[in-house]
């Protein structure tokens, strides 16, 4: 039996074709149809102006594409050996900025993108999360929107501002404007108190074990009894392998494949496209179904997102539930949310690392275009994972970009006999409606997958 | 309450080809606002919302739309771009037909915005482009281009609201409402002073200074009221130090929008409705004008 469904609510449209097998689902391709350009489009523009298009790759993580491209650009000055000064002004700007996106995200996915579907798995009418109506979701819009404010003041706004530029950021903001972002900031941490954990964050971040998941109270806590209800602690799992590109303020860079690796390399990435459409007709394999790619880290598929982070920096509460549920649907949901708290505290902490006085911008010494050829590379975290650009560029203009981001790492085509991260964690589910909720837990982005 | 949800308008959102980043405007809005609107309106399909029919019952079904929005450029070239198994093109014809205005959300679905630069699909357009007289014939109003990369949310509310209390709404001769593209982006910009006695800022990164003169702020000829009314509430790009890009208009996006272009010291397009011997003759007299309150520290 073969079942086609198209899945919407994912930001874009992926089809999930599933063979399936005494009840389960024994195959699966996750099709995205849906192709863009934005590399092509990025070809023969001037460096700069790749600031200006690739926070347009997505409306979501726009400042994650942001601040990829601006480390990459960056990148260039540093393979010429050329001396460029980021104060560290700048650098908490940048990441605070790259920050509030992932909390604002983190909120819309729970409250729009993952709890309208869980709930149908309740035996409890929940209407509150009823979308564009309920209580519930109709506060998450309001908090997402106030907490959005806080980029906006260094931003100018949000989405698509581009106030990151090589050498730092292009805004100066005043120390009553960091007094209204870290007020946002707290509005925020108010709404994860009271509504989403039931309990005050400092607490909540001192949770250490497993068991501690008993004491959240709050939305979290419908998800949670709703997940071990329907067993959602037992499904999902792919291969326990993480990844985390990405060195930042918030993160550390890792890889886990059975043991815990700090050293990263570029070098071991790969794009592959066995399975994938090519523009160029006469390379497209009788294979393709997806126009996404297939990316390995030394020959090997890893997940990247929250769960990731949280296990490659060992955050406790959630390498205990790791230990103990695996790389479930039901970790890996939890691991997002609690990234949401752990983010709010470190957010806060930044803004108060600032010192206004120095500079925000020191102009480089020479422009990208005095380079004949430069070539250069960055990777982030964004809401969703690992964000990974790479540019050359002759006399100032782009002759290659290449961008990985983090949902082809987790939903890209498995390759010959290896099953991608998501196939292997939707293998084996009894239902399609399980199997669209383990799509969701990556949190997928199509518009990102096909950029 | 069931009479009341018959009265309000059906407004249906219809992504194309789009980062959804106008979505994520629309969800970032003033919160009172939103819910006014939801109050107003009764928003029977949104692709990345929860809503209680999907694309394909509202293809097959003969209810009438009062607005159809469109976010993202539309394509019949189906190798590159398709929903629920047909292009964008298809399906907007098919929902065109039922509805009584149409909304361009965004630069992208009123003339094809940065993905009309994907050239490799040569058949990249705005609504405009890709409906023909007759497919909108059974339209009450000419298509609306709320333009914006992204758009702004009250941008939305305002003509919703006017649309459905006046059933009209003034456009330019590119199809824009006429109360929000009348202004410039330029106009409650906070660094306007400079602007006018031509200081300009020595660098990115800084409150003081116009970003027109060396950072390529297009504000002086962008149809827009960012600076009236304020994105998230709170801000502006060129209130914040970054130079507008232009975002609102049909070009967008340009080359080097990051750096003003310059014909022997003096930049290549000067304010819109003003003579470049105007600006010349203006821009030197203001200059003599050395005003020490602009060329030191707001705060010092």
């Amino acid at each position: 039996m073969k079942t086609v469904d198209i899945v919407e609510r994912i930001e874009g449209e992926a089809k999930l074709v599933c063979q399936w097998n005494k009840e389960k689902i024994s195959d699966v391709k996750i099709q995205f149809l849906n192709f863009r350009g934005f590399e092509f489009i990025l070809k023969d523009k001037p460096a700069l102006d790749a600031l200006v298009y690739t926070p347009r790759i997505c409306g979501i993580c726009g400042q994650a594409h942001l601040k990829a491209t601006v480390e990459a650009l960056e990148n260039i000055y540093k393979n010429h050996n050329e001396e460029l000064i980021l104060t560290k002004k700048a650098k908490l700007l940048r990441e605070i900025g790259l920050n509030i996106e992932i909390i604002d995200s983190h909120i819309k996915w729970f409250y729009m993108f993952i709890m309208p579907d869980i709930v149908k798995f309740s035996q409890n009418n929940l209407a509150e999360y009823t979308p564009l109506k309920g209580k519930k979701w109709l506060e998450a819009s309001m908090i997402a929107s106030e907490t959005i404010k806080s980029l906006a003041l260094i931003g100018g706004q949000w989405p698509h501002t581009s106030y990151m530029i090589p050498g730092g950021v292009m805004s100066d903001p005043t120390l009553l404007d960091l007094i209204s972002m870290q007020n946002y900031m707290d509005q925020a941490i108010i709404f994860f108190e009271n509504s989403l954990v039931g309990i005050k964050l400092d607490n909540y971040l001192d949770f250490k074990k497993s068991e501690d998941l008993y004491k959240v109270k709050g939305d979290l806590k419908d998800f949670i009894t709703i997940s071990f209800e329907n067993e959602f602690e037992k499904i999902g799992k792919s291969y326990n392998r993480h990844l985390v590109l990405g060195d930042s303020l918030s993160f550390e860079k890792g890889k886990i494949n059975r043991k815990l690796t700090k050293n990263i390399s570029y070098e071991n990435i790969e794009e592959l496209t066995l399975n994938s459409f090519d523009i160029d007709k006469s390379k497209i394999s009788k294979e393709a179904y997806t126009w996404s790619k297939t990316a390995l880290y030394s020959n090997n598929f890893y997940e990247t997102g929250p769960l990731s982070r949280a296990i490659v920096q060992n955050r406790d509460f959630v390498n205990d539930i790791h230990r103990k549920y695996k790389d479930s649907m039901f970790t890996r949901i939890l691991a997002r949310m609690d990234e949401l708290g752990f983010l709010l505290f470190k957010t806060k902490e930044l803004i108060k690392q600032i010192d206004i006085n120095e500079d925000s911008f020191i102009k480089p010494k020479v422009s990208l275009s005095d380079f004949k050829y430069g070539f250069g590379q960055s990777a982030v975290e964004a809401c969703r994972g690992s964000l990974y650009h790479d540019i050359e560029i002759e006399n100032g203009i782009i002759s290659k970009y290449d961008v990985i981001t983090p949902t082809v790492w987790n939903l890209g085509p498995g390759i010959e006999d290896k099953l991608s991260t998501s196939q292997k964690a939707i293998i084996g589910t009894d239902s399609l409606a399980k199997a669209k909720l383990i799509l969701r837990s990556f949190d997928v982005c199509s518009v990102c997958t096909t950029h | 309450m069931k009479n009341n949800e018959r009265n309000k308008p059906k407004i249906v959102w219809l992504q194309a080809i789009t980062c959804n980043g106008n979505t994520h405007s629309f969800l970032s809005a003033n919160v009172n606002r939103l819910k006014l609107f939801l109050n107003s309106f009764d928003l029977i399909y949104h692709p990345s919302l929860t809503t209680d029919i999907l694309l394909d019952d509202l293809l097959k079904k003969d209810e009438e739309i009062d607005f159809l929005l469109v976010e993202g450029a539309i394509s019949s070239n189906k190798e590159f771009f398709q929903l629920s198994n047909q292009t964008t093109n298809e399906i907007l014809k098919k929902l065109v037909l039922k509805s009584k205005y149409l909304i361009a959300v965004g630069s992208c679905a009123s003339y094809g915005g940065v993905h009309k630069k994907f050239e490799q699909n040569n058949n990249i357009l705005g609504l405009q482009e890709a409906l023909f007289e007759h497919d909108t014939s059974t339209l009450k109003h000419p298509i609306v281009n709320l333009t914006g990369c992204p758009v702004h949310p009250e941008w939305i509310f305002q003509t919703l609201f006017s649309l459905k209390e006046y059933k009209q709404i003034a456009l330019d001769e590119k199809g824009r409402p006429k109360e929000i593209y009348s202004y410039l982006a330029h106009h409650g910009c906070t660094r306007n002073e400079y602007f006018e006695w031509k200081v300009e800022a020595n660098s990115f990164g800084l409150k003081e200074g116009c970003l027109f003169y060396e950072q390529g702020c297009r504000g002086p000829m962008t149809h827009s009221n960012c600076n009236k009314i304020l994105w998230n509430d709170v801000n502006s790009k060129t209130r914040a130090g970054m130079p507008c890009i232009g975002c609102t208009e049909f070009d967008f996006p340009r080359n080097n929008m990051l750096e003003t272009k310059k014909n022997i010291g003096i930049p290549d397009e000067v304010p819109l409705g003003v003579s470049k011997r105007a600006y010349l003759s203006i821009a030197g007299v203001a200059k003599t004008f050395k005003i020490d309150r602009l060329n030191e520290k707001i705060i010092k």
